[in-house]
């Protein structure tokens, strides 16, 4: 019974923070007559989000699942697979991992215009944009986690004459996890923001960058906004559902025990 | 070290005209792009002193690929802007209130520049190639082009492949796509300086085929204009800054150095500047600031035109204004 009240109160606490923020926003626009070119109102938002369901729903499967998903998959099993060989050589761990990083700062104003010119307007190069941006945050992240497991247990391990697959398959992956999905958690975010913001640089005529761009462009903030709104439902969207895995997967983690149903 | 001083010189030179509280009134333009000869008689009326004489101390801020003028407008950052007219209008439908009070430059210098062995010799040419065009306001004097010759822009073999691109000519030399948009003073020179021949190109100007808008228009909010000091001070403005066009049209090399003296990027170069100015001092030529209401029209008509999805829905009402520029004019 308590518990229940604790997880009501842990979803009513902040939709009702939330409402509140929405509602002193529309009063402010409202009692000091903000200009809708500088921040629309809320309901303005609402109004363009739902007079254009069916624009926002192209833009959103052109940037979010042709785009940013694409990448978001290709980037972090690259990292993953390459966290592994790094994992395996000494050489690589030298070699590869600056590389990584140099991957990492270069800015991506740099960047996506040149990949724009090598793959073209289309979501390929927004691909390679996200895979850029993904791509470090994650390896650290998958490197750092190989080597969570404790010497006693990979000695374990080796006494019960385990070879190098079984070793990770059983122990060192387990205990890489929750390395694994804080990278994923960053890469989430950075993958959506990586798309959107490549897609500035060039793009066919549909998509979220494209729209928030156009739509800038006459001054439509309400469009804005609506896209903007767009962005932060899948960005929470794809975080959640990586932070209900992790909880499904690494429930043993002892960061979990106080949550434990 | 000379901009740094204009402000004091201003007040010198405006000794006996300075208003009561002593100071001489302030004009804040935005500009619509970064500093370049586009902008030539500004900063001409500024170097030669004749917003001075008017005493008027006026800041220029420069813009850029990612600075929406109207926006800088709403909040305050500027007194007046530059802008084109699709895109104030725009913004007027928009709910911000802006009028043109002056037209300094009477063309477009918008045009689209093609291979020529792509094959397209005219407009109709155009179906089933692809063309990358500017957006963030540019992109509607094509999209009404378009819609008036019967081309789609959704692809396909009777229709245009439209891409949005930056504000470079890296698609067309890159062969990303067989046209591209460029402005008659600056893109389509770079596109010549990157080792290509005029004959190797076709080239379409809006200004030709009756779709021009109009560009570069000086644009201020509604509600100021009904201070009538401030209408003065916007006339003395345009009256300054058309002594300014007169002049850098009369001795565009000059200008063009002016224009160099004040960019304070370095981005640009000597001979960029000297051939936009020489291409600039043909859009302003023959006008005196006043809003020719014929041109005005047809760059309504174009925009109403726009396809399927208009940059406006409806003909603006009072988006334009002759009190400025008739009080400047009268002197």
């Amino acid at each position: 019974m308590a518990r229940e009240c604790v997880a009501g109160a842990r979803i009513l606490v902040p939709v009702v923070f939330g409402l509140t923020l929405l509602t002193l926003w529309e009063l402010a626009v409202r009692l000091y007559e903000v200009s809708p070119v500088i921040l629309p109102a809320p309901s303005a938002i609402a109004l363009a989000f739902a007079a254009n369901i069916p624009t926002l729903w192209v833009d959103f499967v052109q940037t979010i699942l042709r785009g940013a998903l694409v990448g978001y998959v290709l980037g972090c099993g690259i990292a993953f697979l390459a966290a592994l060989a790094i994992d395996r050589s000494a050489f690589l761990q030298k070699g590869l991992l600056p590389v990584g990083n140099f991957i990492a700062a270069l800015p991506i104003v740099g960047t996506a215009p040149i990949l724009v010119m090598w793959y073209g307007f289309g979501p390929s190069s927004k691909v390679a944009v996200v895979v850029a941006m993904v791509f470090f945050p994650m390896l650290v992240n998958a490197v750092q986690g190989m080597k969570e497991s404790d010497a006693i247990q990979r000695d374990l391990m080796h006494t019960y004459a385990a070879n190098y697959w079984q070793t990770l398959l059983k122990l060192r992956l387990p205990t890489a996890m929750p390395f694994l999905f804080n990278g994923l958690k960053i890469c989430s975010t950075l993958a959506l923001i990586g798309a959107i913001v490549a897609e500035f640089f060039g793009s066919p005529t549909v998509g979220m960058g494209f729209r928030i761009k156009i739509e800038v462009g006459r001054l439509a903030m309400d469009m804005v906004w609506a896209e903007i709104a767009v962005a932060a439902l899948a960005g929470s969207g794809l975080y959640g559902l990586m932070a209900l895995m992790e909880r499904q997967l690494t429930f043993w983690h002892p960061s979990h025990r106080s949550v434990r149903k | 070290m000379k901009h740094l001083t204009l402000g004091a010189a201003a007040l010198l030179a405006s000794g006996g005209m300075a208003l009561a509280d002593g100071h001489a009134a302030e004009v804040n333009l935005q500009l619509q792009w970064v500093t370049q000869s586009q902008f030539a008689g500004y900063y001409v009326a500024l170097e030669n002193g004749y917003y001075d004489e008017e005493a008027l101390t006026v800041n220029i801020i420069p813009g850029g690929p990612d600075i929406a003028p109207p926006q800088v407008l709403a909040g305050g950052g500027a007194d007046v802007m530059l802008n084109w007219m699709p895109s104030a209008l725009a913004a007027r439908e928009n709910g911000l209130p802006v009028v043109n009070i002056a037209q300094p430059f009477v063309r477009s210098g918008l045009m689209l520049t093609c291979w020529a062995d792509s094959g397209i010799t005219e407009p109709a040419d155009l179906a089933g190639h692809t063309v990358a065009h500017w957006f963030f306001g540019n992109e509607y004097p094509f999209l009404s082009w378009m819609s008036q010759l019967g081309i789609g822009v959704e692809g396909g073999d009777d229709g245009v492949t439209l891409l949005q691109a930056g504000f470079n000519v890296d698609p067309l030399l890159q062969r990303q796509a067989d046209c591209m948009s460029t402005m008659t003073y600056n893109e389509y020179w770079q596109v010549i300086d990157a080792g290509v021949t005029p004959d190797e190109l076709v080239t379409f100007r809006y200004e030709d085929y009756g779709v021009s808008t109009l560009e570069d228009g000086i644009w201020a909010l509604e509600e100021n204009l009904e201070d009538p000091e401030f209408v003065d001070r916007l006339a003395r403005f345009v009256r300054a800054s058309m002594r300014g066009w007169a002049w850098a049209a009369e001795n565009p090399d000059d200008a063009a150095m002016i224009v160099l003296d004040y960019d304070e990027t370095g981005a640009q170069t000597e001979e960029h500047q000297l051939r936009m100015m020489g291409e600039v001092a043909l859009l302003v030529e023959g006008g005196d600031g006043r809003l020719d209401e014929a041109a005005y029209q047809r760059t309504v008509d174009t925009l109403l035109a726009g396809g399927s999805d208009p940059v406006i829905s409806a003909a603006p009402e009072g988006a334009f204004t002759h009190v400025v520029t008739d009080a400047a004019l009268a002197e």
